[in-house]
């Protein structure tokens, strides 16, 4: 009887073991526009943070979420078709490549965003190669 | 006249910046791909940063490697935490020149080159020539290259366990398109 109750208690693990490794295989990516921003900071400030000591802005801030505010510059799409906001500055400013998946959902918004207006981003910072790299993102504001 | 030339001096310096100067891709597209009958492993990213002199058809490439993205998180996750190991090697370098360098490469159709120099993967320098091409493409200076490295090369340890999922050769495919950079 025991030994029933053994196999039972074995199987009933393996499932589960199997069940968890599965989630974890398939795990979607994270969903940015759900994702609580870490720290909230000037897109000046940011650059200059990385300007002046790139290495502790790394460590600090890559792969963290972050909203950033700032000036938009320029807004581009990539030949895949990625949409693009820059902000600050076209060549040494932050580099936000938007969600695919929320872009798609929310072309007005990007449509109406100006050269020269101000701009809240929220997205992964992912380091510095002569701007701030920051996607995926998403517009807040 | 003081305006007029005000103008063609403005021009004069500009048309010169323009033929001696460096282009720039801030979107380089870089892709790795590995195949083996247990899985097709594909990451891409399309934030590289490259700079083209084209004095001396130097090529200075960068790419973050968080930047990679993956068909699956988890592959995402290990890429960055177990093999590249971010956080100790952000940036994956190249720095070399095209062989036999001709300015007018930069200006005529695409033409076949070869790329020589120095990758920097997971902190480790190795020398590598690849084939490429550059040329006007559509109104546009496009370089691409392709060739393949070895992860253990770089000293990229990848655990038996998973070594036959992950094939012995990366195939590198980069693509940029340049624009002039600089005053």
């Amino acid at each position: 009887m025991k030994i029933k109750y053994a196999i039972i208690l074995v199987l009933v693990l393996f499932v589960i073991g199997a069940g968890v490794g599965l989630k974890m295989f398939f795990k979607p990516h994270a969903d940015i526009s759900k994702m609580e921003a870490k720290y909230k900071i000037t897109a000046a400030k940011l650059i200059d943070k990385f300007q002046s000591f790139e290495e502790g802005a790394t460590k600090e801030y890559s792969e963290k979420v972050l909203e950033i505010s700032g000036k938009l510059v320029a807004k581009n799409k990539l030949p895949d078709g990625t949409d693009l906001l820059i902000l600050e500055d076209e060549m040494q400013g932050i580099s936000c490549q938007l969600d695919s998946t929320w872009a798609a959902n929310n072309q007005s918004v990007i449509q109406n965003l100006k050269n020269g207006s101000p701009v809240t981003v929220k997205g992964v910072c992912k380091g510095f190669l002569m701007e701030v790299k920051v996607s995926p993102a998403v517009i807040v504001k | 006249m003081k305006k007029f030339l005000f103008a063609s001096i403005l021009l004069v310096a500009s048309v010169s910046a323009f033929s001696q100067g460096k282009y720039i891709s801030k979107n380089a597209y870089i892709s790795f791909y590995s195949s083996t009958s247990m899985e097709d492993i594909l990451g891409e990213s399309n934030e590289a940063v490259t700079i083209l002199d084209s004095s001396n058809g130097e090529i200075v490439f960068q790419a973050l490697m968080t930047t990679f993205h993956f068909k699956r998180a988890l592959m995402e996750e290990h890429f960055n935490e177990n093999y590249m190991e971010s956080t100790k090697f952000p940036k994956a370098k190249f720095k070399g020149t095209i062989e036999g360098f001709k300015k007018e490469m930069l200006t005529s159709p695409v033409s076949n080159i070869k790329i020589s120099g120095v990758l920097n993967v997971h902190g480790v320098d190795k020398t590598i020539t690849a084939p490429g091409t550059i040329g006007l493409e559509n109104g546009k200076l496009i370089a691409t290259s392709k060739f393949k490295v070895i992860p253990e090369d770089f000293g990229i340890t990848i655990p038996s366990l998973v070594r036959d999922k992950i094939g012995k050769e990366m195939e590198i495919t980069v693509k940029a398109s340049y624009l002039p950079y600089g005053q």
